[in-house]
């Protein structure tokens, strides 16, 4: 039972994409656009996930060592911004159509 | 009922992950250091550290299930914070300890309270969780994202075995100062955090670390992000802001 005891990068890195398929599961099957908007945080932390293991990775290289944390950090911070902008983009939506049902927000009038 | 049943049980089993993660970190005979953990950048093949990482895996693909199953949005925003503690757990077993904290601060405190908000505003009843119409599409997407995962995790398993062999690499090394070059000396006199590019490599995932990678190799990168960051701002307001003619609507009829 050794791939239960020996860890390597690519135990993260099946646990990253297994993370992002449940996300896009939840972007394609769920009709609120507030869970689809969770769901797409999620697939984001997948990639995440991803860039931090290899970064560990090659950590012994000094020159790769912080490359990675930087493009998560950077990431961190667009996902904060496209979060913010969205939820405004429902509110708004949600004023004028009140309903948050994607399915039906198909048209742009009625 | 079943899905009140699914809830309990994804809680209990948190509980139980919970309490067998304190008993590993108390009991000292688990201890969480070995001797192939002690060398850096190791993970060291220990039990107790591959059991932190089934613990966190399980906490995040959990939370996540949870999230995207529940009706109420509230339940699904506390399983979305379950998820991102489990995924700054991960971070810290990839030695990226100032990102986990960024996580937590970020993700889980800014950013999904950002989402409780809206969902008040947004007082509306839940809808079905799953829609009906279309159910032979979406269950071929379902089939195609589940061929998706195991190819992909084919293609990322396969990778193990050429792992960089950490024991033949240049373990950095922590500098004294005194020994250093007159030059180096000269570089940190004037406020040159690094010395020692190995230093840099040693504090892998340290605050100060990516403090000094951001500020020196992704200086522009850091205050394009600021000013994005700016530009969401007032574009949130702006777009979230009622119009005149909304504002005036009860007063003129």
């Amino acid at each position: 039972m050794s791939i239960f005891y020996d860890l390597t990068t690519s135990h993260f890195l099946v646990l990253a994409a297994a993370l992002f398929c449940i996300g896009i599961v939840g972007v394609l099957l769920r009709r609120n656009v507030l869970i689809v908007m969770m769901s797409i945080e999620l697939m984001l932390n997948a990639g995440n996930i991803t860039v931090l293991a290899f970064s560990r990775h090659f950590g012994a290289d000094p020159q790769a060592a912080f490359q990675g944390q930087t493009l998560a950090l950077m990431v961190i911070a667009v996902a904060a911004a496209e979060a913010a902008v969205g939820l405004a983009i429902a509110v708004a939506v949600f004023r004028g159509r009140h309903h948050t049902n994607i399915d039906r927000l198909s048209m742009l009038k009625n | 009922m079943m899905r009140s049943d699914f809830g309990r049980a994804v809680s209990a089993s948190a509980v139980v992950a919970l309490l067998a993660g304190l008993w590993s970190w108390l009991d000292p005979s688990l201890a969480l250091a070995s001797e192939a953990g002690e060398k850096m950048h190791g993970f060291g093949n220990s039990k107790p550290v591959a059991f932190l990482f089934w613990m966190f895996a399980a906490g995040t693909l959990g939370g996540s299930l949870f999230v995207i199953t529940r009706r109420n949005m509230v339940a699904a925003v506390m399983g979305m914070v379950a998820t991102f503690f489990a995924i700054a757990g991960l971070y810290l077993m990839l030695y990226a300890s100032f990102l986990a904290v960024i996580q937590v601060l970020v993700y889980a405190g800014a950013i999904m309270v950002l989402f409780v908000f809206v969902i008040m505003i947004l007082n509306k009843e839940e809808d079905e969780p799953w829609a009906l119409e279309g159910l032979l599409g979406k269950g071929l997407a379902g089939l195609s994202l589940l061929y998706l995962f195991v190819r992909v995790g084919q293609v990322l398993w396969s990778v193990r075995d050429q792992a960089v062999d950490l024991s033949k690499a240049p373990l950095p090394k922590l500098v004294d100062l005194a020994s250093q070059s007159q030059q180096a000396q000269d570089a940190l006199a004037g406020g040159l955090a690094y010395p020692d590019k190995w230093q840099r490599a040693y504090e892998f995932g340290s605050v100060k670390g990516v403090g000094y990678t951001l500020f020196t190799d992704y200086l522009f990168p850091f205050e394009a992000v600021s000013l994005v960051l700016l530009v969401a701002v007032v574009g949130a307001i702006a777009i979230a802001h009622p119009s005149a003619k909304e504002q005036k609507g009860p007063e003129a009829s």
